[in-house]
């Protein structure tokens, strides 16, 4: 599984990337972890508010921090 | 004078310019802000802002809509950006975006109420008023100039599902950013109707007048230059920001962890804080006076409304998310806010008043063009423009020339620019820096006559 971090690198990117880890690690998953942070590399996933997480080049969310059961359901829907 | 003698006059000049602040005003003025600040970041949809600045809003909307979001969503850096780019990219165009750009940093929440209860309400509605006119005046003036890059930025994109939300800000929000708001203007609002006190009470104790005695001789009180010494009560606010500051790490460090008990321990702290710097604490002869005034009654009422609505408005996760934001922003303003403040301190013992006023004590072209110049050159971070500000005034910086140097230092550092540039190209940049250049000075030299 392939996850993307968008976002410029504030804490909320940070705090992002630290849930979906924690998840990812409490579904024994396997996923790389990229950050994103030129701004025509996000421009071109049509987010317009970071932080956003891509799993799978598709955009989950954007412009908030998800909580964990939302990644959760995320991660476990593209698992599958 | 030895050089041991002056440095610790410097030293002490320092410490109770940080003091006066931290005792006097950061409390009823600062405190609601970042809470007003976490609640914009957290709680309000970006949607409910962006759906009115696609490709196919009127302008007569998006301009407006643009210096709304300006207030609204870009209480964060991390913000500003992403939606500038994607406003002049894929929404609105150039105009829109530069409107966003540039009310963002000069209407921020912080910075106004700062600016109000520091220099006074005057510099902080103009500073207002004329960012929000100007930031679409400058939007405007650049889509004209480059019409012409419009017109094909208008064929490559098409409507985009981006900005078709059909999000809005939810009552609640609304109503809590209210109740937030008036609990800034209930504590820091000279008003009869909140300075009057109704009834006083006197504690006995001498001890009162000999701490007082003691602080006056540890920071003398300097009208002359604009040091305020620091009073009991002041005295009191310092020790229950250290406690508050200790319980924070406990409550608001993990806040994504949970609310735990600490979170309430922590948020009732800050409440009582906030009603015991309402009353108004003078030092007698025998003992305290504490005079009950209005502005307690009204601090109790509206912070037990906050209480009551963010309880049963907003789920967990909605006030886990509004403390990290607030805490968020508190680490990354607080601590840049007090070195700021201790050097500014420094800096109005070390400055000849001669220099300031020969240079910006007359509102004129040149004055205000020195200080625009000044805000461009010199970058300090968010707030910290406000104390260098109450410096220069008290050093005899005209009114007019202080608005202008208020208005540019955030809109055009190094940093900002080179970010702008990246997006919008080389020239647009330039023009844009052009443009705010002479609009600030423009700003400085009109509020300065209505000054005068």
């Amino acid at each position: 599984m392939e996850i993307k971090i968008l976002g410029g690198g504030c804490p909320k990117c940070e705090r992002l990337e630290a849930i979906t880890r924690e998840v990812v690690e409490e579904l024994g998953m396997e996923a790389t972890f990229t950050k994103v942070k030129t701004m025509p590399e996000i421009m071109a996933y049509d987010v317009m508010t970071t932080p956003a997480l891509v799993i799978d080049e598709c955009v989950q969310c954007y412009g908030r921090i998800p909580g964990k059961e939302e990644v959760r359901a995320w991660l476990e829907a593209s698992g599958e | 004078m030895n050089i041991t003698e002056t440095l610790l006059n410097v030293l002490q000049s320092g410490m109770g310019g940080l003091a006066a602040y931290l005792a006097a005003h950061v409390l009823l003025c600062l405190l609601p802000a970042f809470f007003i600040a976490g609640a914009l970041a957290a709680l309000i949809p970006k949607e409910a802002i962006t759906r009115y600045l696609g490709r196919d809003a009127p302008k007569w909307l998006s301009y407006p809509a643009s210096a709304l979001g300006g207030f609204l969503l870009a209480v964060c850096s991390c913000t500003i950006m992403p939606l500038f780019a994607s406003i002049y990219k894929k929404g609105a165009g150039l105009g829109p975006a530069i409107t966003f750009l540039f009310v963002g940093p000069a209407v921020n929440i912080l910075a106004i109420s700062f600016t109000g209860v520091q220099i006074g309400l005057d510099i902080a509605l103009a500073r207002v008023i004329l960012s929000l006119i100007f930031g679409v005046l400058i939007g405007v003036l650049m889509a004209w100039f480059f019409r012409k890059d419009d017109i094909e930025h208008a064929k490559s994109t098409e409507n985009n599902a981006l900005f078709s939300s059909k999000a809005t800000i939810p009552t609640r929000s609304i109503l809590l950013f209210l109740l937030l708001l008036a609990a800034l203007l209930a504590g820091t609002l000279q008003i009869g109707l909140f300075q009057n006190v109704f009834y006083t009470l006197q504690l006995p104790g001498s001890w009162a007048a000999s701490v007082q005695a003691w602080l006056d001789s540890l920071i003398p009180p300097d009208p002359s230059l604009g040091i305020e010494g620091v009073s009991v009560h002041g005295l009191m606010l310092i020790g229950l920001l250290i406690i508050i500051a200790a319980a924070s790490l406990k409550g608001f460090h993990r806040i994504y962890e949970g609310l735990t008990r600490w979170t309430t321990v922590t948020l009732g702290l800050i409440t009582l804080t906030l009603v015991f710097a309402s009353l108004s604490i003078s030092v007698t002869s025998t003992g305290l006076l504490i005079g009950l005034n209005g502005r307690f009654i009204a601090e109790i009422i509206i912070l037990g409304a906050i209480w009551w609505v963010s309880s049963k408005a907003f789920s967990a996760s909605e006030k886990q998310e509004w403390l990290w934001e607030t805490w968020r922003f508190v680490k990354q303003i607080i601590p840049l806010l007090l070195v700021g403040v201790f050097l500014a301190s420094i800096a109005r013992t070390l400055i000849p008043a001669s220099w300031i006023q020969t240079l910006a004590g007359e509102n004129t072209i040149w004055a205000n063009l020195a200080g625009v110049l000044f805000g461009v050159f010199m970058y300090f971070p968010t707030l910290v423009e406000v104390p260098v500000a109450q410096t220069f005034l008290s050093l005899g910086m005209h009114r007019g020339v202080l608005l202008a140097y208020l208005l540019a230092d955030p809109e055009l550092s190094l940093q900002s620019i080179l970010i702008t540039n990246t997006v919008i190209g080389k020239k647009k940049t330039a023009v844009y820096i052009v443009l705010v250049t002479i609009f600030s000075t423009l700003a400085g030299l009109i509020f300065g006559w209505f000054v005068n």
